[in-house]
């Protein structure tokens, strides 16, 4: 009956979307890194860390108003409290456990064992509660039971919950642990040395009467203290044979610290460029818009340039590092990852709907461009793809493969050399408007209703009258070019007018449209 | 100016294209590549091809051809053979127009020194055309129609003659658009140099006979304009 009744709840919860939808929100809140309200939470979290450990050390010498204490005993234990509980809530998933040993129960047509069931939930959650973090959490929420004022002092471990919330801690700790048996090894070396020359000292010091180190406590003590470079002097053996032991342990102690420098050295060295990496997905994950480029070359880095130029963001994506670590040094955000696999754009986190304005094919090869775009097709259907066309004959399969726009250069040579030799000085002046080198510029401006209602009245200011050229007006709508238009043609909100001017002149010119209104 | 003959210099799938455009456009147009596979692939696009070398003396392009009304395009597939085919040629031809096609910016300024005329980095062409369309795709689509298309709008070089109304008048004097239903974008001054300004930042120019106007409209008002220029009697 029980049995029953509990795999009702389970399958109410399973099936519940509200419940799905809560428990996924405090999932990302508190475990999911990408989530991009997680750093408010950490944040907030780590005030309250900081308030808790000043009054706690405020506390010590002067008298703190009872609603601080107040608040630090139970207002922020409690806050504790309950992270610490929806981190045991999200950890594991109850209910599917449940449904699961009943539907496998059910296969075999047996009773459901619901205690089986339990069984394995309890042991999910075990091992969140024996987590390392999770007793720093369990520890820091002690000072709660205030009467007991010795567990005071587990405001402490509030400070270790620090790492939870600060990435670069966790770094550390993540570096230092993939050093795990170098550290074992020099910790079993230098309790070893602690421990015989411990012993040797107390034998050589302890009976005799001038000699500070009269105790086998204080033997250890000194031996530390010397094995560690520290020597504060306070113990000193007085003896010729506790001097030669001191010697001997002197000359460990260089090897230990040597030791010790040379593993986390060598531990940041190897893990330098995989906390590179991070830092760059991270700050790949914080752009609000950028252009993606896959593959990297001559023609990659001119694109970039230029994007750059206007002030746009750049991210590449090639698979060979030696070409990742060319784009880097020349100033590009480059990522050493396959842009034609899929578990490349789930590990940089990309974004395509939201953050991409267009992914840029860019490989040498028309086979390797169709491959990456099928793959962000994919992920996104709406996201803008273009491509280089390397051999005419395969225009055909990169449309088909979901690639908006095709550069196909060496039409465009061809075009542009008919041009050339026909009309060399009006090729000239497009293509110096088109390079943006000369201080004169072509631009389109998407005209909203402000603009389009005093476009013909700006265009005869005398700032722009004959200085300002307006080429002509693109109708979206109709996807018709109004040449040289006259005050007849209806300007609306949303068509493109295409000038050519000098920077400032079109600038001011957008300006002016929209002041017109205010006035 | 026009010319009545052209070259193309190796046969590649630049060199294809170009050939594609410009050998309608000439009476006289001839391909020349280094090697019989070139020959192969020029004939099967349709294309007679001679061969030659770098070390050649070019008396067959003067056999054939009337140097003072020939253009040609390095398009070889090395930029380092374009540059010493551009070299060749000029050596031997002073005023021979060399339109020569270059990988990137640093071959481009060899091909300069080396003597051609125009320069085509196509590594520049795309990386500006691959902005442009992402950046302004009104732009890149006007842009196109104009130069490559068969719109009735037209890009055109005009240059003033002696007796022309405009001589003597500045740009600003006249309001294009109004009057002729165009637009001036630059102007080439004869006088000053053989370098272009844009109407945008040279409103004061002071217009003197064989000046080239660039503008832009429609055919018929392009006619009109040659017209009372003087250009089209």
């Amino acid at each position: 009956m029980i049995g029953r009744w509990i795999v009702g709840i389970a399958f109410f919860l399973h099936d519940s979307l509200r419940y799905r939808r809560v428990k996924k929100f405090f999932h990302n809140l508190l475990e999911n890194p990408a989530y991009p309200y997680k750093k408010f939470f950490d944040y907030t979290m780590m005030v309250l860390i900081v308030i808790s450990v000043y009054i706690l050390v405020h506390h010590v010498k002067y008298e703190v108003k009872p609603d601080w204490l107040f608040f630090n005993n139970y207002v922020i234990s409690v806050i504790f409290m309950i992270e610490y509980l929806l981190r045991l809530w999200v950890y594991s998933d109850n209910s599917k456990v449940i449904i699961e040993q009943y539907e496998h129960d059910l296969f075999l047509q047996r009773p459901f064992k619901i205690l089986v069931a339990f069984r394995q939930i309890i042991i999910t959650k075990s091992k969140f509660v024996f987590s390392l973090s999770a007793i720093i959490d369990l520890l820091a929420i002690m000072p709660f039971f205030h009467e007991m004022r010795l567990l005071r002092v587990f405001i402490l471990f509030r400070v270790f919950k620090l790492f939870r919330y600060a990435k670069s801690l966790q770094q550390f700790v993540s570096i230092l642990a993939s050093k795990k048996f170098e550290f074992l090894t020099l910790g079993v070396f230098a309790s070893v040395i602690i421990t015989v020359s411990s012993v040797l000292i107390y034998v050589m010091e302890a009976n005799n009467p001038e000699s500070p180190i009269n105790t086998l406590f204080e033997a250890v003590y000194w031996s530390v203290v010397t094995i560690f470079t520290v020597g504060y002097g306070d113990f000193v053996p007085v003896t010729s044979e506790g001097r030669t032991v001191a010697m001997v342990i002197i000359v460990a102690g260089i090897a230990v610290i040597a030791f010790t420098t040379s593993i986390v050295v060598s531990a940041f060295t190897e893990k330098l460029d995989e906390i590179k990496e991070d830092k760059l997905i991270d700050d790949v994950s914080k752009f609000d818009q950028f252009y993606l480029i896959c593959g990297y070359g001559p023609l990659a880095a001119q694109v970039a340039r230029r994007f750059l130029k206007n002030g746009k963001q750049v991210i590449i994506i090639e698979s060979n590092h030696q070409k990742v670590a060319e784009a880097q040094k020349e100033g590009f955000l480059a990522l050493a990852y396959n842009p034609a696999s899929l578990h490349s754009y789930h590990t940089i986190r990309i974004n395509f709907e939201t953050q991409v304005i267009a992914a840029i094919l860019l490989e040498e090869s028309d086979v390797l461009n169709v491959y990456t775009a099928l793959t962000i097709r994919e992920i996104s259907k709406k996201v803008k793809i273009l491509s280089i066309l390397l051999h005419h004959e395969n225009r055909r399969k990169l449309t088909l493969a979901g690639i908006d726009e095709v550069v196909y250069t060496q039409e465009l040579v061809g075009l542009m050399s008919k041009e050339v030799s026909g009309r060399p000085v009006a090729f000239e002046v497009i293509h110096a408007l088109r390079s943006e080198n000369n201080g004169v510029f072509i631009e389109e401006i998407v005209l909203d209703t402000l603009m389009a209602q005093h476009f013909f009245e700006t265009t005869k200011h005398s700032m722009f009258h004959k200085r300002l050229i307006v080429l002509g007006v693109y109708k979206q709508l109709s996807q018709s070019f109004f040449f040289n238009p006259s005050n007849t043609l209806v300007i609306e909100e949303g068509d493109v007018v295409i000038v050519v001017g000098t920077r400032s002149l079109i600038d001011e010119f957008k300006i002016q449209m929209r002041r017109k209104k205010r006035s | 100016m026009s010319y009545q003959s052209a070259i193309v210099f190796g046969f590649n799938e630049y060199a294809k294209q170009i050939a594609l455009q410009i050998a309608p456009e000439y009476p006289s147009f001839a391909i020349f590549v280094m090697n019989e596979s070139e020959r192969i692939l020029a004939k099967s696009a349709g294309f007679e091809a001679a061969l030659f070398d770098l070390g050649e003396d070019w008396k067959i392009i003067e056999e054939r051809f009337d140097p003072k009304n020939l253009i040609v395009f390095c398009a070889l597939d090395k930029d380092a053979e374009n540059v010493f085919l551009t070299i060749s040629l000029r050596s031997i031809f002073g005023d021979l127009p060399i339109i020569a096609l270059a990988g990137d910016h640093e071959s481009a300024a060899k091909m300069k020194s080396a003597g051609a005329n125009k320069v085509m980095a196509t590594q520049q062409i795309t990386a500006n055309i691959i902005t442009e369309m992402l950046e302004k795709p009104t732009v890149t689509g006007v842009l196109h129609d104009i130069l490559y298309e068969e719109s009735f709008l037209k890009i055109a070089q005009l240059v003033v003659p002696e007796d022309c109304f405009l001589v003597g008048k500045h740009l600003h004097d006249i309001d294009w658009g109004e009057e002729f239903d165009l637009l001036v974008l630059a102007i080439v001054d004869h006088q000053l140099s053989a370098t272009f300004s844009f109407t945008s930042k040279g409103h004061h120019h002071h217009i003197d006979p064989e000046d080239v106007l660039v503008v832009v409209g429609y055919e018929d008002s392009i006619a009109a304009l040659s017209q009372a220029m003087g250009i089209i009697k």
